[in-house]
């Protein structure tokens, strides 16, 4: 598949494992993705982010980011449905915060193993956005993925990242409308 | 009016999509919550056999989970 991946795609693979690297992080996931595209300068998600006025909001992401690692990664449709099972997932991280710590539930549920660095593997759900993206290439009759296919994944793929995105306006259709023109 | 709610409601809750949706969210919560337990009660000296005792697990399924830590 990454014989396929244009020049700006591959580079936001790269820094997305560069990122997650310095994160400390033990795999890649879908945010360091979403970090890296922020970063890049030039292409056609980085014209779909200033069109939507995302450019200059990359602290806006973060802390939203940041808030979903809080809750243990749960995004808002998760805590939305375990409300209707009566379960308040802000009462539930406060309680374990409170004993546990801040950031308690962020820390992972996987457990914790030293990562050499170059060894960092994409999480499954990384890999769902990556071959979303071809999908999506092989839909618009495009023949390469570019940076462009990416971020249409990353908005389509339901999850925390999604939902970051759509908070600050980018959603499949306006990111479809922003880069591509049309509906 | 609040019997045409009442209705929407219960069609909502009877859509399998509603409750699987929940169940999903239930387990990711589930993971986070287990792995802090786990970590806290290993941070504390517990052995892999008193935590699996607690979770009604077996000490190698635990083990295999948050072991090499």
């Amino acid at each position: 598949m990454f014989e396929r991946f244009s020049k700006d795609a591959r580079d936001v693979v790269t820094c997305s494992v560069a990122l997650a690297e310095r994160a400390g992080a033990e795999s890649v996931t879908e945010e360091h993705l979403l970090l890296a595209m922020l970063d890049q300068e030039g292409t056609r998600a980085a014209f779909a982010f200033a069109a939507l006025g995302m450019a200059d909001r990359r602290a806006s992401v973060e802390t939203g980011l940041a808030e979903a690692r809080r809750r243990g990664g749960l995004s808002r449709a998760d805590a939305d449905a375990l409300a209707g099972l009566g379960i308040d997932v802000a009462e539930v991280v406060s309680k374990v915060e409170a004993v546990h710590g801040e950031g308690a539930l962020q820390r992972g549920g996987k457990p914790k193993r030293r990562w050499a660095p170059g060894h960092r593997g994409f999480t499954p759900s990384a890999k769902d956005v990556l071959e979303k993206s071809l999908r999506i290439a092989i839909a618009r009759g495009d023949r390469h993925i570019g940076g462009e296919h990416l971020l249409l994944a990353l908005t389509a793929m339901p999850g925390v990242v999604a939902e970051v995105l759509a908070d600050h306006g980018a959603t499949y259709e306006s990111v479809q409308r922003a880069m591509f023109g049309g509906g | 009016m609040s019997e045409a709610t009442d209705l929407a409601q219960r069609a909502g809750d009877r859509d399998p999509r509603v409750g699987l949706r929940a169940v999903a969210a239930l387990r990711r919560l589930l993971e986070q919550l287990e792995a802090v337990q786990v970590r806290s009660a290993r941070n504390q000296g517990w052995s892999w056999q008193e935590i699996a005792g607690e979770l009604g697990v077996s000490r190698q399924a635990v083990h295999k989970k948050y072991g090499r830590q």
